[in-house]
């Protein structure tokens, strides 16, 4: 046995011990600070018609939860459905639920109770209660129906006397509507208790006050903008982004009336450099996009060409006798829109094409941005068309190659121009432990945990 | 693009992924050679080649193939290779671009779930031609952290996509390993180096587990073993086959080794014992709300260590109360008996937030806590940490930041190495 090191090692070690006092496993309690841009009039996951997904996303999923959740791979796994399977054809699918979960007001989860909460965010469906499970039964193949039912709006709630009752993790304390909000961890969760007590929500923050109140230690996590992460982050914050999972893009309403129209349309998604917007107007807070979803959800985005072609551009053109005066919508209360926008119409006058902005609905183009409502990619572009306003994508198969042919067969459609891939991201406080976030930016916040809370 | 959504079946299975082989990997430290993963590209490469071949027709083609993916540069050359064998096979030849009927461009990228690997076939002024395909992506490379002087062994026992809450060894021919998981324990049996599951049995309890889940097996000289969960007590039969009566109940965890006969209550809704102690420490029959505790024997009496829920160390002799000062200790120690130094360590995870964690063996001199290893390094957070019955080792389980895992390993430390 040697031993020579051994004391110089403990005596040195013991000079080296750092100041920090703190434990690594999670600790209960604590009240969670958290500001945001959206200011939701009513807590609904039906509701689609909030502006700022993400955030509301973000909330209602402390107290809402779906029968199906994706993983990181966007493969389904169960949530309040603990197992599910279809028979022959996909049209008939039977989601056992989960035993012993309830509602925040202690009521238990019923196939009844599930059945009526998903008739009624999709009416088309039929749905039925059956012992333990609920079945339902779609109007032709729905092969990705457990990817669907992850989505927000499939979230189970119970409605009575105007209130909207959730399984979640934590449940509404106060309600102060578009204001703010605030949640208390329920004890009986079927996943657990969360770690904190309490989580206080400010609302309708710009990102400007959202990142002051941060600074003077008022909120411990807020949302950064896209173009500001760099900053925030070179500042010395905690930024953390998610993949790119907001489609920035230009929307006409309808398909080219003419051969010109459509050779015009092909020049203006030449004439545009994404890079450069992505570069400067966004400061590397996205990638620039030629496909409807990115790359990283499909592998074959790099196939539609993102780069500026401006001598293409201007031999389509060259096929237009007299380009029409297009008017170009962008949302006026999304100051970087207005840039971008901006941006595109010098781009496509060096073309020879003209736009002229426009704030009114009724433009001729609209700058959109859409956010990706899954991780799972047929249901993701699904809902994006739909979102888009597009004709609904038709899968041959469930090969990437059949997800390949139904995406380009919407570009080749030509009403729409793929722009960028945007991130979210927000900013962290460094005593929010046990934080993380999905790929498509929603946070865990049941397991986060305050290194300064009590037991 | 194969997913569960697009093979529909009864996916019970997901949750009780132990039963399946294909869910979990079994290793032990005799086998503890790098894992191998085959990079077998044969198959792909030949589905590939196929769709490329039935466009081009036999003929002369120049390929070009491009790596987007985490494939590594000797992956992509091998699938190069293959391919190339492939297409050959199909009557197609390679010639450089100038010569070529067409011209044939693969990426090979990747999304979520598999590689992609993309063929855009041009021909002539034709619209070129897209085929592809798609393999599911291989898990990353558990690859050992390479071993330097260290005294601190570990060793991999089992790994599994549940949460492992704690892991014991029974010794014997064969030798068995019992896993405790949040809803199931499970007994393995040694079989040609490989651990087999011989039994699952489940756990049941009334109450909603917490969150960050805890529990411990004890091994008993009269019956198997015994589980200890929050608000939860389950007791094995004394014999085959393997069965567990868990009822709702507050009794006490037996902590630190078996031997030294304390236990403490542990929180039913909670992660962290509650202070209560039983018997006590002397007359200390509490302390603060403590996540971990470790024994060291003293000539005179005994030293417990309490890792408390404050951040603080406590040291209980049985009279006094001491803080052990500035520690840069994480919420779990255990002590072992190695006969190295003064004769017990405490094993001490980390404290920092990066996605890696570490345990590191301490001795205690006097009151003063010291270093007395290099830190053993986990590639995940640890989240159990448990002395084994004879106190010579302890269960280290982690789950690892990459792949999502949890790792069950046994530590044990071995003197100046």
């Amino acid at each position: 046995m040697r031993l020579t090191g051994f004391p110089l090692l403990v005596a040195s070690s013991l000079l080296l011990a750092t100041a920090a006092n703190a434990a690594a496993r999670p600790r209960y309690g604590g009240n969670l600070h958290v500001s945001m841009r959206a200011a939701p009039a009513a807590l609904d996951p039906a509701d689609a018609s909030q502006t700022d997904w993400d955030g509301y996303h973000n909330v209602c999923s402390l107290i809402f939860e779906t029968l199906v959740s994706l993983d990181e791979q966007g493969r389904p796994k169960p949530a309040l459905a603990a197992s599910w399977q279809a028979e022959p054809g996909n049209q008939r699918w039977q989601f056992s639920l989960r035993r012993g979960v309830t509602f925040a007001d202690s009521a238990p989860v019923t196939p009844d109770l599930v059945a009526a909460s998903l008739r009624r965010a999709n009416p088309a469906w039929k749905v039925f209660s059956a012992t333990d499970a609920v079945v339902i039964e779609r109007d032709s193949p729905a092969p990705d129906l457990p990817a669907e039912m992850a989505l927000p709006r499939n979230s189970i709630v119970r409605r009575e006397a105007g209130q909207v009752i959730g399984t979640g993790p934590f449940v509404v304390a106060a309600w102060d509507p578009g204001k703010k909000l605030t949640l208390v961890a329920r004890d009986q969760y079927w996943g657990g208790r969360p770690f904190l007590d309490s989580i206080e929500i400010e609302m309708g923050r710009n990102f400007r006050d959202q990142m002051i109140s941060f600074d003077l230690g008022r909120a411990q996590l807020i949302e950064v903008a896209p173009e500001q992460t760099h900053r925030a982050a070179a500042d010395g914050r905690r930024v953390e982004n998610s993949s790119p999972m907001e489609l920035m893009a230009l929307v006409f309403d309808h398909a080219p009336q003419s051969a010109e129209d459509g050779h015009q349309r092909e020049a203006l998604a030449l004439s545009i450099d994404r890079h450069l917007i992505n570069d400067v107007v966004l400061q590397g807070g996205g990638e620039p996009a030629g496909g409807l979803l990115p790359d990283w959800m499909t592998g074959y985005g790099f196939l539609f060409a993102a780069n500026v072609d401006l001598t293409r551009a201007q031999q389509e053109r060259a096929e237009v006798p007299q380009a029409a005066l297009w008017t170009l919508g962008f949302d006026v209360n999304d100051p970087v829109a207005h840039v971008v926008a901006e941006r595109i119409v010098l781009s496509a006058r060096d073309a020879g094409l003209r736009l002229q902005l426009a704030t009114s609905s009724a433009a001729d183009v609209r700058l959109v941005r859409i956010p990706l409502v899954s991780l799972d990619a047929h249901v993701a572009l699904t809902e994006l068309t739909a979102a888009l306003g597009l004709p609904q994508p038709k899968f041959n198969g469930d090969s990437v190659d059949d997800l390949y042919a139904a995406e380009n067969a919407l570009l080749q459609t030509r009403r729409v121009i793929p722009l960028l891939h945007l991130r979210t991201a927000c900013a962290v406080s460094t005593t929010v432990k046990g934080w993380s976030q999905t790929r498509d930016g929603s946070w865990r916040l049941p397991d986060a945990w305050l290194a300064a809370g009590k037991p | 693009m194969p997913s569960a959504s697009h093979n529909p079946v009864y996916n019970a299975p997901i949750l009780d992924m132990r039963n399946s082989a294909r869910f979990s990997h079994i290793a032990i430290v005799l086998l503890l050679c790098p894992f191998v993963f085959a990079s077998n590209w044969q198959a792909p490469a030949e589905q590939l080649a196929q769709k490329i071949a039935a466009a081009t027709g036999p003929g002369a083609v120049a390929l070009d193939v491009a790596n987007r993916s985490s494939l590594s540069q000797a992956d992509a050359d091998e699938i190069r290779r293959q391919l190339i064998t492939e297409l050959a096979v199909l009557g197609v030849h390679f010639v450089s671009a100038d010569q070529a009927a067409a011209t044939v461009r693969v990426s090979l990228s990747e999304n979520l779930q598999n590689y992609v690997w993309v063929a855009e076939i041009h021909q002539g002024t034709n619209e070129p031609v897209v085929v592809m395909v798609a393999w599911p992506l291989l898990s990353p490379a558990m690859a050992e952290h390479p071993r330097s002087v260290l005294t601190i062994h570990k060793t991999l026992l089992f790994t599994d996509e549940s949460r492992i809450l704690d892991v014991a060894l029974l010794n014997g021919n064969p030798q068995h390993m019992i896993v405790l998981q949040p809803e199931n324990v499970v007994l393995f049996t040694l079989q040609n180096g490989h651990w087999q599951q011989d039994q699952a049995a489940p756990i049941t309890h009334s109450h909603p587990w917490p969150r960050d889940l805890r529990g411990r097996l004890v091994l008993r000289k009269d019956h198997l073993f015994d589980a200890y969960l929050p608000g939860v007590f389950c007791r094995s039969t004394a014999t085959a086959p393997l069965g567990l009566n868990c009822r709702d109940s507050d009794d006490p965890w037996p902590i630190g080794a078996a031997e030294f006969g304390l236990s403490a209550f542990f929180g039913p809704a909670r992660n962290f014992f509650t202070g209560a102690l039983s018997p006590g420490v002397g007359k200390q029959t509490t302390t603060s709300a403590f996540y971990s505790a470790a024994p060291l024997p003293r000539d005179k009496y005994m030293l417990w260590v309490f890792a408390a829920v404050d951040g603080q160390v406590h040291l209980l002799d049985g009279i006094t109360d001491q803080l052990a000062g500035k520690l840069d200790w994480g919420s779990d120690i255990v002590s072992v008996r190695s006969g190295c130094g003064i004769g017990w360590q405490i094993l001490a995870t980390g404290n920092s937030d990066g996605p890696a964690d570490t345990v590191k063996a301490f001795e205690i001199a006097d009151r003063q806590a010291g270093a007395a290893s290099e830190p053993a390094e986990f590639n995940g957070s640890v989240t159990a940490l448990w002395t084994e019955s004879d106190g010579t080792t302890a269960i280290a389980v982690s789950r690892n930041s990459e792949t999502g895992k949890y790792e069950a390993y046994r530590l044990s430390i071995t003197c100046g190495q």
